[in-house]
């Protein structure tokens, strides 16, 4: 029950790094072997997906925020709005 | 034997049924056995008995139904109508577990009826069947809505019935027209393209679009499907849209416009998910964008797409179901699903907590679940048809998946870094590490199997697609790219997760014109209109209060009036002291008004009869 309820943070981490590393070397060992088989040229751009994922991830939040500025109202808006 | 029983009328009726039991146990224990039943008749069906089912796209006809000088086809059984009802009776047993302890019985008949009709509409083969149960289960979700009670719920509940309401008007003026021009309502693939004589085809398209919650008319899901209850709204998530997907793919597969439609709202429903607070609305935007996937598979029309498509629908009806779940044992658990109230949850749901995460790496498509084997499917066929803006559209929209639900929902839910929740919330929890009730986690806990063992062994779902499959999923190139993005995207996450965590906000969304446009109309109809409206009824009634007034002595009332008007003219030719007499008289009058009635002799009433009948006359012979 107790290890049910403790969050395995330490282990997590620990996996993520180790993966972390592994996709960056691997990627640059497929490549050099032409192991990988993608159908576009940019797809065999090095660290293709690393960037894509981290880029994609960080502009995706930032441009939601951009459009949060016009778009985001209080938690009652139609409520207000009907109540006038 | 070759008589069929139809699943979908069996968990119609059967649901209708449910009220009347009156032991608990029993009632509960008919509940949970009604997909049961039709499960049962569905492998019947699969090992033929009923005659067996024709390869694709060749198909079993059972249940015509004449019907003016049509025939009704209820059950049209192929491979996809025969892999779609399987999965809808899958989940909605799951959907029963999860909520078996509903209160509200009632609840359960609107669940069933709701899955009974959506068989329904999986087995039509005709437009008029279509309908009919297209329309019979866009009312289901309605009371499931209206079920909560609250204030937001039933105005949720309206404008669901309204939109679904349009999208279905629109799709029978497209059979109507398709009828008209052909003769025949068979279910048939149809042509498309722009222009005058597809307006009826486009009418259709646009009702399934609607349906199926494309961008732009995305905004009725994620605005209801949050406000139903946390177990009406797992039904929610899995009936209506995918059916829609359904009946896009059996009459506009192929059709480009689809194709972009769907890889932008893939992303575009992820920029509304950032800026969301509430766990179910977050879950619903993660439908819209994953339909996005399926209509863009739709769109792209390929045998590949096409089975894509279809296991993306049904994969996603799993693991959606399951995340909506998640979000909704937390609801019913502390009684709200909002991050800027949550946190640090995970010491007393962890179970809750993981089963929800085998639902979040399924939607991103971790290999090993069973998103990863339907969407490189999708993507795969956008691949082969070489469009580079349609595959990193799709590709970007799993990071975004990733992001949000595998990231931020259960981040900002069950831990933010805390160890212990918020003290308002602590409070409604017992100090144990099971807080959800058991069902649900029996309900969570099938579902989390099945995208699991689906994400292992996909032959189980490849074998049963209407095309033959020859494609293997795990291949080094797909499982290491999909990793290695989604290592880097916890990355970008990581970095930013402030920027993500929950504000008490409301986000706008596509519907904001229609609403401020109701809006307006009702104000026009309350203030304007009313007005113009009151003005007339007044003057209406003012000359119908005369003529009532009038009617009582005619005799004596015309002479008040001629009275009337003579002092109006004489008063100018007398002195005041006397038009005041004058005037005085005339009020007594009015007051004694309509005082003793005049008595006619026989005669004279004889005269005002034929004076009567002489303006008849008169009139009769002017008209003519």
């Amino acid at each position: 029950m107790k290890i049910l309820r403790t969050y395995p943070k330490r282990l997590l981490w620990t996996i993520y790094f180790v993966g972390l590393a592994v996709s960056l070397i691997l990627d640059f060992v497929w490549l050099r072997l032409n192991a990988l088989h993608y159908h576009f040229p940019f797809q065999y751009f090095p660290q293709f997906f690393a960037i894509f994922g981290v880029f994609g991830c960080i502009l995706l939040i930032l441009i939601a925020k951009g459009m949060g500025y016009f778009i985001v109202k209080d938690e009652d808006y139609y409520e207000k709005k009907s109540r006038k | 034997m070759t008589g069929w029983i139809h699943p979908g009328v069996v968990v119609f009726l059967g649901g209708l049924l449910i009220p009347f039991i009156k032991w608990r146990r029993i009632r509960l224990a008919y509940f949970l056995g009604l997909p049961l039943v039709g499960l049962t008749i569905l492998v019947l069906t699969s090992i033929g008995i009923f005659g067996s089912v024709p390869s694709w796209p060749e198909a079993l006809y059972k249940w015509r139904i004449p019907f003016l000088q049509y025939s009704l086809v209820l059950g049209k059984i192929d491979k996809m109508s025969m892999i779609f009802a399987y999965i809808y009776l899958i989940a909605a047993f799951c959907m029963n577990i999860y909520a078996l302890r509903v209160k509200n019985h009632w609840e359960h008949v609107a669940a069933m009826a709701y899955a009974g009709s959506a068989l329904g509409a999986i087995f039509a083969g005709d437009f008029f069947t279509l309908f009919f149960f297209l329309e019979t289960m866009s009312w289901a979700p309605v009371f499931l809505l209206w079920f909560r009670g609250t204030q937001k719920s039933m105005g949720a509940g309206v404008r669901y019935a309204l939109w679904h309401h349009f999208s279905g008007a629109c799709i029978l003026a497209g059979i109507v027209i398709h009828l008209n021009k052909t003769g025949s309502i068979d279910l048939v693939h149809l042509p498309w393209g722009w222009g005058g004589e597809f307006l009826g085809y486009n009418l259709m398209l646009l009702g399934f679009i609607i349906n199926s919650a494309t961008t732009p008319f995305h905004s009725w899901l994620s605005d209801t499907y949050s406000e139903a209850t946390p177990s009406g709204s797992i039904y929610m998530t899995a009936f209506t849209t995918k059916t829609a997907i359904y009946c896009l793919i059996r009459t506009f597969s192929g059709v480009p416009l689809l194709m972009w439609m769907g890889a932008i709202q893939a992303v575009f429903a992820l920029f509304l998910a950032v800026l969301e607070n509430d766990g179910r609305r977050l879950c619903s935007y993660h439908i819209i964008s994953q339909i996005g996937y399926m209509v863009a598979a739709v769109g792209i029309g390929t045998e590949m797409a096409i089975n894509g498509a279809i296991s993306h629908a049904l994969c996603h009806i799993i693991y959606n179901a399951l995340l909506y779940m998640g979000a909704g044992c937390v609801l019913v658990v502390v009684g709200t699903a909002k991050f800027n109230e949550l946190g640090g949850l995970y010491k007393y749901m962890p179970i809750s907590f993981w089963l929800y995460m085998v639902g979040g790496f399924s939607i991103s498509g971790f290999p090993l679940f069973n998103g990863f084997i339907s969407k490189v499917m999708t993507i795969e066929a956008a691949e082969l048809i070489h469009n580079a803006p349609i595959y990193l559209l799709l590709e970007g929209a799993t990071v975004g998946t990733f992001l949000h639900t595998g990231l931020k929902l259960p981040w900002n839910m069950w831990l933010q870094g805390k160890d212990e929740p918020p003290p308002t919330i602590r409070a409604k929890l017992k100090d144990s590490a099971v807080n959800t009730p058991v069902n649900m986690l029996i309900g969570m806990g099938i579902l989390a199997f099945l995208c699991i063992f689906m994400g292992v062994y996909p032959k189980v779902l490849y074998d049963r697609l209407p095309y033959a499959v020859e494609f293997i999923p795990f291949t080094t190139t797909r499982v290491f790219s999909i990793m290695q993005m989604f290592i880097f995207t916890f990355m970008g996450f990581w970095l930013l997760r402030k920027l993500v965590q929950g504000y008490p906000t409301y986000t706008l969304d596509t519907d904001w014109p229609f609403r401020m446009a109701g809006r307006k109309v009702i104000w026009f109809c309350e203030k304007p209109l009313m007005t113009f409206a009151q003005f007339v009824d007044g003057k209406v009634m003012g000359v119908a209060d005369f003529l009532v007034w009038f009617s009582r002595n005619p005799a004596l009332a015309l002479h008040i009036k001629k009275e009337e008007a003579k002092l109006k003219v004489k008063r100018f030719m007398m002195s005041p002291k006397r038009a005041e007499e004058h005037a005085q008289v005339l009020v007594e009058k009015r007051k004694s008004y309509p005082g003793e009635l005049p008595k006619l002799t026989l005669g004279a009433s004889l005269v005002l009869i034929l004076l009567a009948f002489s303006l008849y006359l008169i009139l009769y012979l002017l008209i003519k």
